[in-house]
C-alpha cells in the first residue's frame, strides 16, 4: 500500500470530520467517513451552506483572506439527537487552487453536559435560596425565644451558659379581670388582642432598651440590663411602664374590650440562661423577678408600683407616691410606691 | 438525617452519568424517542436532569401540578409508561443502583402515572 493510500485511509478513519471545500464554488470536494456519517455521502454539487447553514460563508472567506482560520459552531440533527460540532476552516497548504480544509470536532457531549450543569446549578441555586429563607425563619423563631447575644453563643457553642447580671430592672405586668374577659369573649378574639398588646409592648420596650423575657397568658415580663448591661436600666423599665399605661389608655378609648393593666417594677440581680434541652427558652431568675410580680399584684389597675430601691434610681422625671400596701408578701416587706411621670415624658 | 438515594449514589457527579445514559436510551428508543423529536436539546437535558434528581431525592422537586402542565400536550399512553419504566429500570441497574433502590425509584415513577396518562 502506498503512503498516499495509507494517508487517505487514516484520514477516512479518524473520529474527526474532515472535508475539503472549493472556496470558489463553495462545494464540498472530499469528505472523510466521519464527516459522511454525520452529513451523509457525497451528493453532486452539494454546497457548504446546504450542509452547514450555521456557517456564514462570507465571514469564512473574509477570515481566510486575512490568513486566519475561521471557527464556528454548527448544529444539526442526527436521528433525534441534536449534534454540535466545532468547525475550523483553514487554507490547504498546497497548490494554486483555492481549497480549504474543514475540520469538525464533535462537541455534542460537551454541549449536553453544559446544559445539564446549567440545569443542575439552577436547581441548586433555587434550593440554596430556599434553605437561606428557612434559616432566616428559624433564626427569627430562635430570636423570639432568646436575646441575640444568647442566640450567637448558642449558635457557636451549642449551649448558653448561665450569667449573673448584677444591676438590672424587671417589669412585670398582668391584666385585671383577665379570667372574666376570657369568659365574656371568644378565646380567639382574646388571643388576637393579646397578640396586639404584646407586640406593642415589645416595640415600646425595645425603644427603651428592654428585652421581653416571657409571656404566660396575661402575664408579661420584660427586663432591662439583660443580656447587655445598661447604665439606666431603671429609667428604661420605668419609661416603658409609663408608656404601656399610656398606650392602653389610648387603645381603650377606641376598642370595645377594655384592658386594664397592673405593673410592678423592681431592681436587683438576676441570672440569665437558656433553659431546656429540646425547647430552648431564655429566662431570668432571681428574687427581683418575684418582687416585681408581687408589686404588680399589689398595684391598683392602670398604675405602676415599685419599691424604694428602684425609686432611688429614678430621681428625674418621675414622682413617687407612697401608698399603703394592700397585701404584704415575704419578698416585698417594704413601702409600696406608686410611680407616675412628673411631667409628660418625651417620646 | 437519612441519606437520599441521590447522596447514596454519589451526588451529581454520578447521577449526571445516569442522566446522560437515560437521555441516550430515550432518544434511541422508537416508542419514546418520537416525543422528543422537536424538543430543544438543552430543554430535554434539563428535563431529564430534573426527572432523575427528583426521583432520587436530589435538589429538584417537581410538584404534581408542574408535571401535569409539562405533559398536558402529549398523548401519553400506558405502553409508553411501560417502556419508560423498562428503560429507567435498566439504566439504574446498569449504573449500580441496588435492586431495592431501583424498586423504590420505579415505584415513585409509577405513582405519577395517573397524573399524566391520557388513556
Amino acid at each position: 500500500m502506498s503512503i498516499e493510500a495509507i494517508n487517505e485511509q487514516l484520514l477516512r478513519a479518524i473520529g474527526v470530520g474532515v472535508a475539503l471545500v472549493d472556496l470558489q464554488s463553495l462545494k464540498i470536494r472530499f469528505r472523510n467517513d466521519t464527516f459522511a456519517s454525520w452529513f451523509g455521502e457525497a451528493k453532486p454539487d452539494e454546497s457548504l451552506s446546504e450542509l452547514l447553514p450555521d456557517i456564514d460563508t462570507q465571514a469564512m472567506i473574509d477570515t481566510l483572506d486575512t490568513g486566519g482560520p475561521y471557527t464556528a459552531e454548527a448544529t444539526f440533527k442526527m436521528r433525534r439527537r441534536t449534534m454540535t460540532v466545532a468547525v475550523e476552516v483553514s487554507h490547504a497548504l498546497d497548490g494554486t487552487e483555492k481549497i480549504a480544509i474543514l475540520v469538525c470536532q464533535n462537541i455534542t457531549r460537551i454541549k449536553e453536559l453544559e446544559s445539564m450543569i446549567d440545569s443542575y446549578s439552577m436547581m441548586v441555586e433555587r434550593n440554596t435560596l430556599q434553605i437561606k429563607r428557612e434559616k432566616e425563619q428559624v433564626e427569627k423563631l430562635l430570636l423570639n425565644m432568646m436575646p441575640r447575644s444568647a442566640y450567637e453563643e448558642y449558635k457557636t457553642f451549642g449551649v448558653v451558659s448561665p450569667r449573673m447580671f448584677d444591676e438590672v430592672s424587671v417589669l412585670a405586668l398582668n391584666f385585671v379581670g383577665f379570667n372574666t374577659l376570657l369568659e365574656e369573649h371568644d378565646a380567639g378574639v382574646i388571643v388576637s388582642e393579646l397578640n396586639d398588646l404584646y407586640t406593642a409592648f415589645d416595640r415600646i420596650g425595645e425603644q427603651f432598651g428592654c428585652e421581653r423575657i416571657r409571656t404566660n397568658g396575661d402575664s408579661y415580663l420584660t427586663v432591662s440590663g439583660v443580656p447587655e448591661p445598661l447604665l439606666d436600666h431603671a429609667q428604661s423599665v420605668a419609661k416603658s411602664a409609663i408608656r404601656f399605661i399610656r398606650y392602653l389608655n389610648q387603645r381603650n378609648e377606641g376598642h370595645p374590650i377594655i384592658w386594664q393593666a397592673r405593673i410592678g417594677i423592681a431592681t436587683g440581680r438576676v441570672v440569665g440562661s437558656v433553659v431546656g434541652t429540646q425547647k430552648h427558652i431564655y429566662d431570668v431568675f432571681g428574687p427581683v423577678v418575684e418582687v416585681a410580680e408581687d408589686l404588680r399584684d399589689m398595684a391598683s389597675p392602670m398604675t405602676v408600683a415599685t419599691h424604694a430601691k428602684m425609686a432611688d434610681l429614678l430621681s428625674d422625671g418621675f414622682e413617687m407616691t407612697e401608698c399603703p400596701a394592700t397585701v404584704s408578701t415575704d419578698t416585698t416587706a417594704q413601702t409600696l410606691l406608686q410611680l407616675t411621670e412628673a411631667k409628660p415624658l418625651n417620646n | 438525617m437519612e441519606k437520599t438515594l441521590f447522596e447514596k449514589y454519589g451526588g451529581f457527579s454520578q447521577v449526571s452519568r445516569m442522566v446522560l445514559s437515560l437521555y441516550n436510551r430515550l432518544l434511541d428508543d422508537d416508542d419514546i424517542g418520537p416525543f422528543f423529536d422537536n424538543i430543544d436539546m438543552s430543554k430535554l437535558v434539563d428535563h431529564q436532569t430534573k426527572f432523575l434528581s427528583s426521583l432520587l431525592g436530589g435538589p429538584a422537586s417537581f410538584n404534581d401540578d408542574h408535571l401535569v402542565r409539562a405533559h398536558a400536550h402529549l398523548d401519553i399512553k400506558e405502553e409508553h409508561f411501560d417502556k419508560l419504566r423498562e428503560i429507567l429500570t435498566q439504566t439504574l441497574t446498569d449504573h449500580g443502583v441496588e435492586p431495592q433502590d431501583v424498586v423504590a425509584v420505579v415505584s415513585a415513577f409509577d405513582a405519577r402515572r395517573p397524573l399524566l396518562r391520557k388513556s
